[in-house]
């Protein structure tokens, strides 16, 4: 099967100080490399500062890559000009890490939802809205909710307000960068749970970003460790956790306890 | 060392800048000096001509320009049509009563704003915080034009002091003590009304720098050395606060300028507010560049003073790595 | 001081205050450009409910003057002479907020003239014109504060979202407008702009000059906000599917610097009216016979009006109420924006 997603030696410098915690001399990402198969989770994992989240924003359109490629569904689109992309962007959708500041507080549920549909210019008014209400009710927001203003629900509600925004425009590929990391441990795991079942029901790809190994190894197919821009290690899942190679990879390991309980077949968390 | 030439580099555009502009406006501004005159049937045509060409204002713009800055090099400033003299010695007078009275007034506006700040800020929430903030509050809600012309009426029906000019007639026969006392009684209500505007404001942002610096970390170390509350609060606190403080000296020298003029023109002292202000309705041009041309060096010395202060107070600076 | 007292009892506050000067028409009892020449410069004239009989009327009254023995200026009371002070009289014909046309006046009296607060050189009545000039001050302040608002959100947003070589010049810019004298560029705007033309270009004039120049606080503010909105992840977000610039703006950016904007604002239209009051006041606002804050205090100038003629001060006081009203509102809504930071409604982060 064809792969969904291909990425070919990218690289990302920045130039100057423009970010805070961004090394100015050693670029953000290296050389990498690697590639997801359709309806698969792909993980990739690294401490704070490894060019995770550069990586995710180059393949989600926000940043551009100094060199190297893109590849969705064979169509390249490290390049493309405004118009392409606006065509090409809904295939790649971005769930963040803290609702709290990736939802704008004084939108009510449907608007948020319905935002990327109206940006879009796609549909009227009415449909619009009723492709909101169908995709909240698949995140599992009730109904009467729907009204409220984001500020008014919860942390791990909001997040699942952020996932159905992300999937209205069905998109084929899901970028969830440390999209549990903010929540509780108790949601965390019924968020874990939905993105799994919209995973089989809808037929999702995500490109799953953590620094939390546990987490990995619960969701994902494949693994790809981080470090300073590189991928050190990559492969499947169980032998990544199992027969780590790499001293980063160990260090991680080791600073997840509860993957000794869990190692091999991790429980429900 | 570079930083203060770049200061003095940036100072000189902004002069020229200013003069330019000046010249600019005065020349383009509808109606000049000798409309007036004109409309009187009794000078003729051809003297007003002469009178204009005497005063080379038939001349081309840029070439009046470049006179005018070459008198300014040789120390001359041009001449005023209306008082039919030269500029210079006018202004001067002038500008040596403005400064007389801003400095007096600046002075005692932070004398008081910063001890009072101080008080204000150790003191939060207490009896003398709460006390000052309703004064502060209560001047804020009465504007300075309105306060001036209170104390101008009170001066006017109390006869307790002058109600305009710089001394009083017959000066100069006075003995030194009477001199002093009287120019005194001249100043005391423009410097009244200047102080009043200033010092609400001043006083509230002295209360809010030295009451973060309250909250950090390194003074209550220091307390706990038992340092004694007084050193604590001038010599540690107060000088960490130093650095927005001179800042804000920099940036309330404009407000003080505007304030000025105006004060000066209410209470009639002699300064440079009120000939700006009857040169530019009479379009006197000379006059008007050369006052504006004071007040900007007065604004620039001003700020350059305030950056030598914050060089000498902040160590960082001088290193190079001012946080900003 | 100004903690127990939301915002919206300010705002109730200034809404009385300003429904007072636009209801000057009907609180006024006469036109403030109406000249009665024998009679200049009055003191304010006293209400009686008891006459010099020891009576008691039901309805104020006042007493009709007449010169001093020996004087030409001079006048004091006719006690044979009561005037009742009627209420909701019908009088000089004047248009409600320019609209509606009425003649209904909260109080007036048949014969006499009744001068409330005294009258002025040429015999004008200093209430009617307090009331009339409150209304071309406080309408010069607010429509300027709204221009300069408008500058300051162009400017602001434009340098706060472009950056780049945008930022860096209108920011110098800006630096410079807040160093510079205030009323030196406002002197420097309207003197050397035509000094004599009709009330309702000088008015417009006016407005145009004072919101020229305090548009650079507010810009500084409103760009500070932009910069930090445009890095928020639910404007990344709304990148990533695909929004313009524009709908960003308007969406996402915009509303957060509404806040900013109200609070400028209850901050910059006293200082406004303050500036109207002080170009009126040295000759160069809207000229006579239109009466302003200003140009009503500009008399006072004169010594003998300093001495003798007190009442003519009291325009002065009439800007301090609004004064209150406006900074009462500004200290109100600044207390609510961070007391929303802290409870982290505006989505912010979280300090």
């Amino acid at each position: 099967m064809q792969p969904l997603l291909i990425v070919e030696n990218l690289e990302k410098r920045y130039e100057g100080a423009r970010r805070l915690g961004a090394k100015n001399k050693a670029p953000a990402l290296r050389g990498v490399s690697f590639s997801i198969s359709p309806q698969s989770t792909f993980a990739l994992v690294g401490e704070s500062g490894s060019g995770k989240s550069t990586l995710a924003y180059c393949i989600a359109g926000l940043e551009r890559a100094t060199s190297g490629n893109i590849k969705l569904d064979g169509n390249e689109i490290t390049e493309l000009d405004p118009k392409r992309l606006r065509v090409l962007r809904p295939q790649i959708q971005l769930v963040f890490q803290d609702p709290a500041r990736s939802l704008n507080p004084r939108f009510s549920a449907v608007e948020t939802v319905s935002e990327p549909l109206l940006v879009q210019g796609r549909m009227g008014k009415q449909e619009r809205e009723d492709r909101a209400r169908a995709v909240l009710s698949q995140v599992g927001i009730p109904q009467e909710k729907i009204p409220l203003r984001a500020e008014e629900f919860s942390g791990g509600q909001r997040q699942r307000l952020a996932i159905a925004r992300a999937l209205v425009l069905e998109p084929k590929l899901l970028i969830l960068d440390e999209a549990l990391s903010a929540l509780d441990c108790s949601v965390q795991a019924q968020i874990a749970n939905l993105l799994l079942e919209l995973q089989s029901s809808l037929g999702l790809t995500y490109l799953f970003i953590t620094h939390d190994l546990a987490m990995a190894g619960h969701l994902a197919d494949e693994i790809a460790v981080m470090e300073s821009g590189k991928i050190v290690e990559m492969g499947a899942a169980e032998k990544v956790l199992r027969e780590p190679e790499q001293e980063t990879t160990r260090r991680l390991i080791a600073a997840t306890p509860r993957l000794d309980i869990a190692a091999g077949q991790p429980q429900g968390l | 060392m570079r930083y203060f030439l770049r200061r003095l580099i940036q100072a000189a555009f902004l002069l020229t800048g200013v003069s330019i502009l000046t010249f600019l406006f005065s020349t383009l501004a509808p109606g000049n000096y000798f409309d007036e005159m004109r409309l009187n049937p009794q000078i003729s045509p051809e003297t007003v001509a002469a009178l204009r060409a005497q005063y080379q204002l038939d001349q081309p713009l840029p070439l009046r320009y470049g006179r005018w800055v070459n008198s300014v090099l040789h120390g001359e400033m041009g001449f005023s049509f209306a008082y039919n003299s030269p500029v210079r010695p006018l202004l001067w007078t002038r500008a040596r009563n403005t400064l007389l009275l801003t400095l007096s007034a600046t002075l005692i506006a932070w004398a008081l704003a910063l001890p009072l700040g101080v008080l204000s800020a150790a003191t939060r929430g207490r009896l003398p915080d709460r006390s000052l903030s309703w004064a502060t509050a209560a001047a804020l809600v009465i504007p300075d034009l309105v306060f001036a012309l209170a104390l101008l009426i009170l001066a006017v029906r109390s006869g307790w002091f002058p109600t305009g000019g710089i001394v009083s007639v017959g000066f100069e026969s006075l003995s030194p003590i009477q001199k002093f006392l009287d120019l005194a009684s001249h100043m005391a209500l423009p410097v009244l009304a200047l102080v009043f505007s200033a010092l609400p404001a001043l006083l509230r942002h002295v209360r809010a720098a030295v009451r973060e610096v309250l909250d950090a970390p390194f003074l209550r170390a220091a307390a706990s050395h038992g340092i004694p509350r007084r050193i604590l609060l001038y010599r540690y606190a107060l000088r960490a606060a130093a650095n927005p403080l001179i800042s804000l000296f920099g940036f309330s020298i404009g407000a003080l300028l505007s304030g000025s003029l105006l004060v000066e023109v209410v209470m009639s002292w002699p300064g440079l507010g009120p000939l700006l202000l009857e040169s530019i309705l009479a379009r006197d041009l000379y006059v008007v560049i050369g006052g504006v041309l004071f007040s900007t060096i007065f604004l620039v010395a001003g700020n350059f003073l305030a950056d030598i202060f914050i060089y000498w107070a902040d160590p960082r600076i001088r290193t190079g790595k001012a946080a900003r | 001081m100004i903690r127990y007292r939301g915002w919206k009892q300010w705002l109730l506050v200034l809404a009385v205050l300003h429904g007072t000067i636009a209801a000057a028409g009907f609180l006024a009892p006469y036109d403030p450009t109406e000249q009665d020449r024998e009679h200049p410069y009055l003191p304010p004239m006293k209400l009686h409910l008891v006459d010099s009989q020891g009576h008691f009327h039901f309805r104020p009254f006042f007493y009709a003057l007449h010169p001093r023995d020996g004087s030409l200026d001079q006048f004091e009371e006719s006690s044979g002479q009561v005037q009742p002070l009627g209420f909701l009289v019908s009088g000089r014909p004047y248009r409600l907020l320019g609209l509606v046309p009425s003649r209904l006046h909260l109080f007036g009296a048949q014969t006499s003239k009744i001068y409330l607060l005294g009258s002025d050189a040429y015999g004008r009545d200093q209430l009617s014109r307090i009331l009339y000039g409150g209304q071309i001050s406080l309408l010069a302040g607010l429509l300027g504060a709204g221009l300069t608002l408008c500058f300051g959100v162009l400017i602001g947003a434009t340098a706060g979202y472009y950056g780049g070589w945008r930022d860096g010049l209108l920011m110098r810019l800006a630096e410079l407008f807040v160093a510079l004298p205030w009323l030196y560029l406002l002197l420097a705007l309207r003197a050397f702009l035509p000094l004599s033309v009709r009330p309702v270009q000088a008015f417009f004039l006016i407005v145009l000059v004072i919101g020229a120049v305090g548009w650079a606080r507010p810009a500084r503010l409103v760009r500070g906000v932009v910069l930090s909105a445009k890095e928020r992840d639910f404007v990344r977000a709304a990148r990533g599917f695909g929004a313009t610039d524009g709908y960003l703006l308007r969406r996402h950016i915009l509303p957060e610097t509404s806040s900013v904007i109200l609070t400028q604002a209850a901050i910059l239209v006293p200082q406004f009216v303050l500036a109207e009051m002080t170009l009126s006041f040295l000759g160069l606002g809207v000229p006579e016979p239109t009466p302003s804050w200003g140009s009503l205090l500009a008399s006072l100038e004169q010594y003998s009006v300093l001495v003798s003629y007190w009442w003519m001060y009291l325009p002065a006081l009439a800007i301090v109420p609004f004064f209150l009203g406006y900074l009462g509102l500004a200290s109100a809504l600044q207390q609510e924006i961070s007391v929303e930071k802290i409870e982290g409604k505006t989505g912010g982060d979280v300090w």
